[in-house]
């Protein structure tokens, strides 16, 4: 496949993809042509076999042999039919798995934070529902587009051997539409892509108020809300109209053109017939010529009809596409570039002179330099949006430093929980074999012990198979938050970065996840915590605090203020 | 789940059928388009046809005539009504159908905010999301794909049929016979067939799109331990069991389709024959020997849209099924009765009160009593799973105790209007929601009317105003999904700001001071406190220590433990 990445237009980027499935592109194009080749047989056939009848006098019985060749016309078109929709789809889903791969790939280079600062619902309706847009441009309208230039071609020429003052006709009026379509179709995209972007925010409007829709109780907010949503659909429509206003009118042009361009062609047939024409090649004009010419005037539109139908399925693809590139043209992470830390130096991950930027809201961190130690405890303190997490997300490498760099010893594995764990849909097992897929059964429930989850898993019926609602719902949020540390004790990671881990944990359970902690360390393993409370802050080794996105103290063992 | 198809789209047909009108000029227009179509193609061929024979018996020497102009404006006549009809079909029809999906999501949204707690945990929200818009847009297909395309296409079958059979009756019948089995296949057999798959088609989406959700809001985690291949291979198995689904009901849809062209084909040429033995015994003329069949091959456009409309008829019922649950359930929830509450601080009490979840093994709370008289402020203390946001769920009536009774103010609190309880009962509760939108809009959620300089003492009160008159837009700064521009700390305390917007009688705090900092927490709680003055106050804390994070000017305190009361040591509480 050429590099879709380099594609720089949303035409580009589809049309590079649908290069990787050319073959069964192909097959649905043939058997396309095919549909045509046999739809001017059956044609010919029926006018061949009324003129028999009615010029030449031919009884039925001698003409039973025609009667059977058009069914077996008919039979054998149906089958081709079949064979054109399913190779164009059969291509069309290929691609738009590829595609969603490519996007899912693009997400994780980019990194947790650059991937998370956008609305978690608007992407997913772009990984989902956007991709399945692509379906009707790839499975009808790339095939569609190359029978729409062969399938009138073949029918023109049987038309000039017939008439060349008909197929004038139909020449004329033809290459008029795709004009006028173009013209309307530059309008439609625009429209379109309009409307996607509606659709997106319409979508992330939904899933916001939707979640919050226990607050909206509370305040006796949700008649308010309710009017909102209404209101915004029905803005999405208002918008959807003013794109399908457009893109109907282009349709239509074309069927005026296709509806007149028959009845001209009857009219000057039947005057021909008539002997009322005198010039050009009227005269010679039969009851068959006639009559196939006039069956063929609507086949010749057919193609460019059914293009028209399916001309929306190309604007929603290149609508979807505009979104999906401008996905995949955000930056991803700067590979490191530097070597990694020599394998007998005691850091574990170092950051040199780092600063970190958030688009709106300026600089949120550095210049700093912080390193971590094999087998320290690394304490981070400091007011709420000192840049603690911040600090973390560099440490993890989830975001590229804006200056500086971070590097790490080769292989580095480490654990992260921060403030909103993620909880997947699935059973307790499988959120805890998330941090690691191999895990055995007894692993499992060493690792609830150590969090201090074992007695509530031990009375639930189902035990480790419970399912999870979203966002953990069922879980108490410490319940959640232990979950999250069993996580960590699952995995092997040597370096552990821990996002405010005690934040809604009682005493009692903070003592035991501390002790658990305790033992952690004792493993040799590096903890970096960011935190408020005491209780954690004494595990320290060495402590930083943070104060607007610089370091304001360092110390070893002892606590900075008492 | 199977409830029969009938039941399961009639509330929707009956909105339907609200605006009778608009769809019967939408029917009326796609009849119109369908038979200028038909007309035009018959006529023409007509016209070819009897040109054809006059022009023989002109040039055999023969008097004979035929009046153009009569069918050649028929010809012209058709050749527009068909471009006008269609284009003015399409637009009023999609209006029609905008107009009825805007209705339903503001209906359906009303519907799920009277859900009560216990059917909101049920769900996730993202599946929340599908339904208001995925398979609201899937029942669009109810009119426009489902109903007006096979009531039009039986139209003109028959329509078609019975003008055959005015010239040649077997003719009539024949077609009949091939295309009326061949209607009744593409609607009720390609449902029957396409069914299961592309019910179970809606499914896949709705995991992908919530799988999708995890792995973007998960993407710390799962880079950290390496699982995001692991969680890939989850989503693509959910992709291949789609895909699968697709390509069968895609199958299925281009047989229908390919069956439609044969059927058609096939009744034509029967036609023909008929129509030619007719001639042949002199029944009819050779124009209308023409004309027959061509009128039958126009019938294939009426046809064409219900192979790929009807096989995916599951989808649409799928959607309707889950709308009818979201329904369904919030009409099971009991709406307040109608007494106001007093002004001033409320008392409230509890008599023995239990909370059982449906599914749960131990009940979340058994036999709670309590008592806050007005002004008190009672400190509830349990660790995280005590049940204390039980409690809370209670006092607001977010869900209704499985026994006893909870008096607030004197009145039970099932009597309470609903109004009522929302203005005088206020809730800090563990999980913050803030909406996409600024700083303001949040903030007015509590308070509609409130002017800036409000907003903005509600801000000082928590210490957020310097920090919000830093931003460059002020209060119209926006705090992104679910409040993401924020850090925990801030989001709490502009939680906290909003409920200060408020004025209630009953004040319920869940760990206020979680995630900030000793400073701030000093900071705030003396104004807290003011803000708490002449307001009954319940605190929900793990656990209470003395120190700085405790909250202000608690007067008694009550100890949960694994949704029971215990006797409390030290249960009046040392004021200061």
């Amino acid at each position: 496949m050429r590099d879709a990445r380099s594609a720089s237009s949303p035409r580009q980027w589809l049309a590079a993809h649908a290069v990787g499935q050319r073959r069964w592109l192909g097959l649905a194009a043939m058997a396309g042509v095919a549909v045509g080749v046999l739809t001017i047989i059956q044609m010919a056939l029926l006018a061949w076999i009324v003129s028999r009848l009615l010029v030449v006098g031919d009884s039925l019985a001698a003409l039973t042999w025609a009667f059977l060749s058009l069914i077996a016309v008919l039979v054998v078109r149906a089958l081709c039919q079949w064979g054109q929709e399913v190779a164009g789809q059969e291509a069309s889903l290929r691609i738009r798995d590829a595609i969603r791969g490519e996007l899912l790939e693009h997400l994780a280079a980019m990194g947790p934070v650059r991937a998370g600062a956008r609305h978690s619902g608007a992407l997913a309706n772009q990984l989902v529902e956007q991709v399945e847009a692509l379906d009707g441009y790839f499975a009808r309208f790339l095939p569609q587009l190359r029978l729409s230039v062969i399938v009138p071609l073949l029918i023109l020429l049987v038309v000039v051997w017939l008439d060349w003052l008909a197929a004038l006709f139909l020449l004329l009026s033809a290459p008029l539409i795709p004009l006028f379509m173009a013209l309307v179709g530059m309008g439609a995209e625009r429209l379109n892509r309009e409307q996607f972007a509606a659709v997106s925010r319409l979508s992330g409007h939904f899933l916001d108020r939707v979640r919050g829709i226990a607050t909206l109780q509370l305040f006796h907010q949700t008649r308010e809300a309710g009017e909102e949503v209404h209101e915004a659909a029905d803005r999405y429509r208002r918008l959807s109209m003013r794109t399908l206003r457009v893109a109907f009118l282009s349709s239509a042009v074309l069927e005026f053109f296709a509806s007149v361009a028959i009845a001209v062609v009857a009219i000057y047939v039947g005057f021909g017939l008539l002997g009322y024409i005198e010039f050009g090649p009227a005269d010679e004009l039969t009851l068959f010529s006639g009559l196939l010419i006039l069956l063929l005037a609507p086949e010749f539109f057919q193609p460019l009809r059914t293009l028209a139908q399916h001309y929306h399925d190309r604007a929603a693809a290149l609508g979807a596409a505009d979104g999906m590139l401008a996905l995949l043209a955000e930056p991803v992470r700067r590979v490191e570039g530097s070597a990694a830390l020599p394998s007998a130096d005691e850091r574990l991950v170092s950051l040199e002179g780092v600063t970190l930027s958030h688009p709106g809201r300026g600089r949120v961190l550095g210049p700093l330099s912080v390193e971590v130690a094999a087998g320290e405890t690394l304490v981070v303190t400091g007011p709420s949006g000192a840049g603690k997490s911040a600090l973390l997300q560099l440490l993890a490498g989830f975001v590229a430093p804006d200056e500086g760099a971070r590097r790490t010893q080769a292989g580095l594995t480490f654990a992260w929980m921060d403030q909103r764990p993620v909880l997947i849909h699935g059973s307790l097992a499988e959120n805890l074999r998330l941090a690691a897929p191999e895990a055995s059964e007894a692993d499992l429930q060493r690792a609830l012990e150590r969090a201090g989850l074992a007695e509530l898993v031990a009375s639930l019926p189902h035990g480790l198979e419970t399912p999870l609602g979203e966002r953990g719902s069922g879980l108490s949020g410490g319940q959640a938050q232990r979950l999250a540390l069993a996580r960590i004790f699952l995995s092997d990671a040597s370096l552990v970065l821990l996002d405010e881990p005690t934040a809604s944990l009682d005493e009692a359970s903070e003592a035991r996840v501390i002790e658990s902690l305790t033992r952690l360390v004792e493993e040799g393993r590096s903890l970096v915590i960011a935190t408020h409370h005491p209780a954690l802050m004494a595990m320290a080794s060495r402590r930083l605090e943070l104060d607007a996105g610089a370091i304001k103290a360092q110390a070893t063992g002892v606590p900075l203020h008492e | 789940m199977s409830e029969s198809l009938k039941a399961t789209l009639s509330p929707w047909l009956r909105l339907l059928a609200r605006r009778p009108r608009r769809l019967a000029i939408g029917v009326l227009l796609l009849v119109v388009t369908v038979f200028s179509a038909v007309g035009l193609l018959a006529l023409s061929g007509w016209f070819i046809a009897a040109s054809a024979l006059t022009g023989i018996a002109l040039a055999m020497g023969l008097a004979a005539s035929l009046d153009v102009y009569v069918p050649g404006g028929g010809i012209r006549f058709f050749a527009v009504s068909r471009t006008v009809a269609r284009y003015l079909e399409r637009l009023y029809n999609h209006d029609t159908v905008l107009r009825l999906l805007a209705d339903l999501r503001g209906r359906l949204f009303g519907a799920m905010a009277r859900l009560d707690d216990r059917s909101l945990a049920r769900q996730r929200s993202s599946d929340w999301l599908n339904r208001l818009t995925a398979d609201i847009d899937t029942l669009d297909s109810l009119y426009l794909r489902l109903l007006a395309p096979p009531a039009v296409a039986l139209v003109a079958v028959v329509l078609v049929a019975a003008f055959l059979a005015l010239w040649v009756p077997a003719a009539g019948l024949a077609v009949a016979a091939l295309l009326l089995p061949t209607w009744v296949w593409l609607t009720a057999g390609q449902a029957r067939l396409g069914m299961a798959a592309s019910r179970r088609q809606v499914g896949h989406l709705q995991r992908l799109r919530s799988q999708a959700i995890e792995y973007l809001t998960g993407l710390a985690e799962l880079e950290a331990y390496g699982s995001r291949a692991w969680h890939r291979r989850g989503f693509r198995q959910r992709e291949d069991a789609l895909r699968r689904d697709q390509r069968r009901t895609g199958r299925l849809a281009a047989f229908g389709t390919a069956l439609v062209n044969l059927m058609v084909g096939l009744g034509m040429v029967a036609t023909l024959w008929l129509a030619a033995a007719a001639w042949q015994q002199e029944a009819i003329g050779g124009p209308i020997l023409v004309m027959l069949p061509l009128a039958v091959f126009a019938i294939g456009e009426a046809l064409a849209l219900l192979p790929a409309a009807f096989t995916q008829l599951g989808a649409t019922r799928g959607a309707a099924e889950r709308l009818n649950a979201v329904e369904r359930a919030s009409e099971s929830v009991p709406e307040g009765g109608n007494v106001e509450l007093p002004a001033g601080a409320l008392s409230l009490r509890l008599e023995a009160v239990s909370l059982h979840y449906p599914g749960a093994l131990a009940p979340a709370l058994r036999n709670i009593a309590f008592e806050l008289m007005p002004g008190e402020r009672l400190a509830l203390s349990g660790a995280s799973g005590a049940g204390k946001s039980s409690v809370a769920a209670l006092l607001t009536r977010r869900l209704p105790p499985s026994q006893g009774v909870i008096i607030l103010a004197d009145v039970p609190l099932e009597q309470v209007d609903e109004r009522s309880l929302r203005e005088r009962v206020a809730i800090l509760g563990q999980r913050i929601d803030l909406f996409q939108g600024s700083l303001a809009t949040n903030l007015r959620l509590a308070a509609p009317e409130a002017s800036e300089s409000r907003l903005w003492q509600a801000l000082a009160a928590v210490d957020l105003a310097q920090w919000a008159e830093s931003l460059p837009h002020g209060l119209a700064t926006r705090v992104g999904e679910g409040g993401r521009a924020l850090s925990g700390g801030q989001a709490r305390r502009l939680a906290l700001a909003r409920l200060m917007l408020r004025d209630p009688g009953l004040v319920i705090l869940d760990e206020p001071f979680a995630g900030l900092d000793a400073d701030t927490v000093a900071r705030l709680s003396p104004r807290l406190d003011q803000w708490l003055q002449g307001r009954s106050v319940l605190y929900l804390v793990h656990q209470l220590d003395g120190g700085g994070f405790e909250p202000p000017g608690i007067t008694r305190e009550r100890r949960l433990e694994q949704g029971e009361l215990t006797v409390c040591a030290k249960s009046e509480y040392p004021s200061g």
